[in-house]
């Protein structure tokens, strides 16, 4: 069996302005794959593309080992970025309709996921009387109600408070052992670094990383040290850069820097709790990548 | 099940749900009854001789009592008014068969049944005038003419005239025009929103932009048929319950059953047109108030013939209304009020509906070009040249 998704070459511009250029991966089956990026980097676009929404202006696109077709449309559950439904209608009857568009409506599945949601007591609710954070929970079992092969979700983690965001996490790891390949699409990518098996960094329009997680990681190398402490961190000597999150921070070593002559250092100055070296996070190689280019 | 014919279930039932629906679908017959129905009844069921005690003051010495009190003199007849032994009287003057003149008196200010009064004096004083006469005779006295227009032509055939020549082709282009307003508005509200809530993404990871656009206008014109059918149901209704009106209302209408099949037809086409248009205009509009404007340029086009009704009804065969029922936007409401107005040649009916069915198939499968193309150009206004050139690739 070949690929899930085969992208080759594809690009489109609007209005003269180009918004994707020549991208090319591949998801395998089974594999949870994280599209990543900053806003605005042209994520929505190649999913709209995917989608057949919009057509590419070069390349090709297969899924599901063909060219996109309204059957295969079928197979897909998509979750779009901008979160809108039926206002009037009751959550029921959303997700009756929504998986009736993909030939398929069972209730026992939607009574089955709304009880996995926990939402199974809103059932009869109409849309317009959840929550903001409900009304997501809906969306995203709405995206596979129809028991899709290929799941798209687009933000999946957007505006979700902690307990809620657990619940999408569970569900998208549990998707993800049932055997589903799964695209992730998001801007945060530490979300997506302890869940996806690779990824796809877009930037501008252009690729600048593919590959698995801990391959792309190896590659720039355990040139990192991730600090909690208490005090005040001051110019340490061999650290090129620092990203401070609280009481956390992230140091980013020269080539040749010692971890052990920084640890006595920090130690020197501030009281240190946790001192960890390890290769970067996905957003230091991203912004690395980025003031790169 | 199709995809489409799951939209389009799906738009029926959201749609009959609406509050606007209701609003249009069974308050339109109730103000209408308000308006129109209301004073027809009301004259109808005050057509009692009981409640209205007539007397009068003969200073000629010719008139027979019949139904009324006879007084000597205006003094009596006045207390016995103010007594409320009766309600009117009135008086005879010694020049009246030279003059007519009838002074007529009321304790109350002239009401709405002064007619029915005057009607029952006239009666009384054509029962003394002609005393002698046969009853028939003064019957057609009573009552002369009874009068329907016939209007010949070449052929040498002949069609009735009547209320109804106007009647009818005016109320069918309003409930026609009414019904399409209305049901084409929610396609485009319908498509407008789903762009902004964008529900629909949702949709179209599910179906083709043509199954969208298919489904939407089939579910929707179900509702415009929805609306019809109950205006029907209402009409017979109200006209079942009230005999007297039904008896005045059906001896006016004359409805042959061509014509009406051809208005459904008309209607149906119509509607299709129409709703193409709205779902192409719903599709480039990026808010429902601009989306209303668009659709208003073609609403105002639709309602030409309306506007301009006086001038076919007089002459259904001049070249205005005769361009009006080949242009597809006009001719389903102008070709109803020509047929029922003269004879239409059948070439003219078959061109006019045959341009009618081809335009709503090539409006439907643009405004799903228009409708994929605006989708590239998410949350802006396509330029008109950027339309044509989308049109064209697709």
């Amino acid at each position: 069996m070949g690929n899930t998704i085969e992208v080759s070459h594809i690009s489109k511009s609007f209005n003269g302005q180009s918004v994707v250029k020549n991208i090319s991966f591949n998801i395998a089956p089974g594999e949870v794959f994280g599209l990543i990026g900053p806003n605005g980097a042209g994520k929505t676009t190649i999913i709209r593309m995917l989608l057949d929404i919009i057509k590419p202006d070069s390349g090709e696109i297969r899924i599901l080992d063909t060219l996109l077709s309204e059957i295969t449309k079928d197979r897909i559950g998509y979750l779009p970025e901008e979160r809108g439904m039926y206002r009037r209608l009751t959550v029921m009857d959303t997700l009756v309709y929504l998986g009736a568009l993909k030939n398929k409506h069972s209730k026992e599945r939607a009574l089955e996921l709304l009880e996995k949601m926990e939402m199974i007591s809103h059932k009869d609710k109409k849309i317009s009387e959840l929550s903001k954070g409900m009304a997501q929970k809906i969306q995203i079992i709405a995206a596979i109600i129809h028991d899709p092969e290929f799941i798209i979700l687009d933000e999946p983690f957007s505006g979700l408070d902690p307990v809620n965001m657990k619940l999408v996490k569970d569900l998208i790891l549990e998707l993800g052992k049932e055997g589903k390949t799964i695209l992730i699409s998001t801007h945060m990518m530490d979300q997506v670094e302890r869940m996806c098996n690779r990824i796809f960094m877009i930037y501008r329009g252009t690729g600048v990383l593919y590959g698995s997680i801990g391959e792309i990681k190896s590659r720039y190398g355990k040139n990192t040290i991730f600090l909690e402490f208490e005090g005040e961190l001051k110019n340490i000597h061999g650290v090129k850069k620092i990203n401070y999150s609280g009481n956390y921070a992230e140091l980013i070593l020269e080539a040749d820097t010692d971890t052990q002559d920084v640890l006595k250092t920090v130690a020197g100055c501030v009281r240190v709790n946790k001192f960890e070296i390890s290769a970067p996070s996905l957003n230091e190689i991203f912004i690395q990548v980025v003031e790169g280019t | 099940m199709k995809k489409w014919s799951t939209i389009a279930k799906h738009e029926y039932i959201y749609n009959i749900h609406r509050k606007e629906f209701l609003f249009v679908t069974f308050g339109l017959p109730l103000f209408i009854f308000m308006i129109g129905g209301l004073p027809i009844l009301l004259m109808s069921s005050s057509i009692s001789h009981e409640e209205y005690r007539i007397g009068y003051v003969d200073k000629i010495g010719l008139f027979d009592s019949g139904n009324f009190t006879k007084y000597a003199n205006e003094e009596l007849a006045k207390k016995d008014l103010f007594e409320n032994k009766i309600t009117h009287f009135f008086v005879i003057p010694a020049n009246y068969t030279a003059t007519g003149e009838i002074d007529i008196f009321s304790a109350k200010t002239r009401s709405p049944e002064s007619t029915a009064i005057e009607d029952q004096i006239k009666s009384f004083l054509l029962d003394n005038l002609l005393k002698g006469e046969r009853r028939e005779i003064v019957e057609r006295a009573k009552n002369p003419i009874s009068s329907e227009y016939f209007t010949l032509n070449e052929k040498g055939g002949s069609s009735k005239e009547g209320i109804s020549t106007i009647l009818i082709p005016i109320a069918f282009a309003m409930l026609f025009m009414l019904s399409i307003y209305t049901s084409s508005n929610f396609l485009l509200q319908g498509v407008v929103e789903e762009k902004e809530n964008r529900v629909m993404e949702i949709l179209l990871s599910s179906v083709s932009h043509k199954e969208l656009l298919t489904g939407k206008v089939f579910g929707l014109g179900a509702v415009g048929l929805t609306q019809i059918l109950i205006w029907q149901i209402i009409g017979i209704a109200l006209l079942s319950s009230n005999p007297i009106v039904s008896a005045i209302v059906l001896d006016k209408v004359h409805v042959s059953i061509p014509i009406l099949v051809l208005a459904s037809i008309y209607f149906i086409l119509g509607y299709f047109v129409f709703a193409s248009i709205m779902a192409g205009v719903g599709a480039v509009a990026t808010t429902s108030r601009e989306g209303q404007q668009l659709a208003g340029i073609f609403s105002i086009t639709g309602a030409i013939p309306l506007i301009i009704s006086e001038f076919i009804i007089t002459n259904p065969n001049a070249i205005l209304p005769r361009a009006l029922s080949y242009f597809p936007l006009t001719s389903p409401v102008t070709m109803i009020m020509r047929l029922s107005l003269t004879e239409v040649p059948l070439y003219e009916i078959v061109i006019s509906i045959l341009i009618l069915a081809a335009s709503t198939y090539i409006i439907l499968e643009l405004s799903v070009r228009i409708f994929k193309a605006s989708l590239l150009v998410y949350g802006k206004k396509p330029t008109i040249s950027e339309l044509i050139k989308y049109v064209r690739e697709g």
